[in-house]
């Protein structure tokens, strides 16, 4: 019986995706000139275009922005700059923060 | 002199369409550095009203204006404002599409510091004749008309401030008419009363002081007396925003006026706009 059951868990094991278990990457972004939210929108609305996406929280008081990707997916400092440069704001710092499991 | 007098209504009426500001965020009564983000689209649903009593008239203006703006750049924008006006005074009343207006503003120089910003922007409005200048009183300058400023200012989480400084230049219409050159200062200051997180309702408070110049009309090259002059006023706004839906409001009060001759003067403006960013 006992047998049975430790093969049963190790082929429900083997059975689950394997990308459960990848880290979803986090990004902290701070940006200088957010002073308004309305004009933050813009951030917000440029960043939801990225692909692979998969949230972003926007804390205007500290001047940050956390985004998370989706599993797999990244963020190039590049591109976090040119998007908040399209949005009219000025990106100070990019930090990639420690894996998410 | 009945004529005169419906110039100058339809003057003050064209200092209003001069100096309302270009792009949403900032003063209301007056032009602000901000533009929209680029691949942004602004839209804005207006409603403006006017009235001046004085040398035994009375004149009242409402529009219902819709504007768009859309951003090129995130420092380049362009925009076109459809009035729908309607005019009264003490004989007669029009309505109707009033003069179609075109933008462009460009922003030259900006400072970006955390919590806050400092900008400067050089803004271009095309006033285009589509008004019917025909009507009594009459809906549309009949001209096309160039107006240029120059707009600056700070904000912050807490405080705000702008300057600007407009010309519109006018050009002779129908009848020979050519309204005076006109010239705006504006100075505001303003305060968020309550800091609050991104996804909350948020209230900032402004108070503008705004001063209008305006030259004399010329009429088949002779200049009319009871036309031009300054205007002082002094202009308390609100601004409420959630995310990307903007309500703001205020009124314009008339401080102190150095008109030419008897003319009507301005008792009040006020103005209420939606705005909302696609």
């Amino acid at each position: 019986m006992t047998r049975i059951l430790r093969t049963a868990v190790f082929a429900l094991a083997l059975l689950l995706p394997a990308t459960a278990f990848a880290a979803q990457t986090q990004y902290q972004l701070q940006v200088d000139g957010l002073a308004c939210p309305f004009c933050a929108y813009g951030i917000e609305k440029e960043l939801t275009r990225t692909e692979g996406l998969e949230s972003i929280d926007i804390d205007i008081n500290a001047g940050t922005i956390l985004v998370t990707m989706a599993d797999g997916a990244t963020m190039s400092e590049a591109q976090a700059d040119r998007i908040v440069k399209d949005a009219g704001f000025t990106l100070r710092a990019f930090t990639e923060l420690p894996a998410q499991n | 002199m009945r004529k005169f007098f419906l110039s100058a209504a339809i003057g003050l009426a064209a200092i209003t369409a001069a100096n309302k500001p270009v792009l949403a965020h900032g003063p209301l009564f007056s032009p602000a550095p901000e533009t929209i983000f680029k691949g942004g689209t602004e839209v804005t649903l207006g409603l403006h009203t006017e009235e001046a009593t004085g040398a035994g008239d009375r004149d009242t203006e409402y529009e219902l204006a819709v504007e768009a703006e859309y951003g090129i750049t995130a420092d380049w924008e362009v925009g076109i404002e459809l009035p729908y006006t309607r005019k009264e005074d003490s004989n007669s009343d029009a309505n109707g599409i009033g003069d179609i207006t075109l933008s462009t503003k460009y922003q030259f120089w900006s400072l970006d510091l955390p919590g806050s910003q400092y900008k400067a922007a050089a803004l271009l409005n095309v006033n285009l004749p589509t008004g019917d200048d025909g009507s009594a009183p009459r809906l549309g300058s009949g001209s096309t008309d160039v107006i240029a400023g120059i707009a600056t200012g700070y904000e912050s989480r807490r405080w705000y401030w702008f300057a600007s400084g407009v010309y519109r230049a006018n050009t002779e219409g129908a009848g020979n008419l050519e309204k005076g050159d006109r010239q705006f200062l504006n100075l505001v200051g303003g305060i968020r009363p309550v800091l609050t997180d991104y996804k909350e309702p948020d209230t900032v408070l402004m108070l503008e002081l705004n001063w209008e110049n305006a030259g004399r009309d010329d009429l088949g090259g002779a200049a009319v007396a009871n036309t031009g002059g300054w205007e002082l006023f002094l202009s308390p706004v609100v601004w409420w925003t959630y995310r990307q839906v903007a309500v703001r409001g205020g009124v314009q009060i008339p401080v102190a006026s150095g008109l030419n001759g008897n003319q009507p003067s301005t008792d009040y403006r006020t103005r209420i706009e939606f705005i909302y960013h696609l």
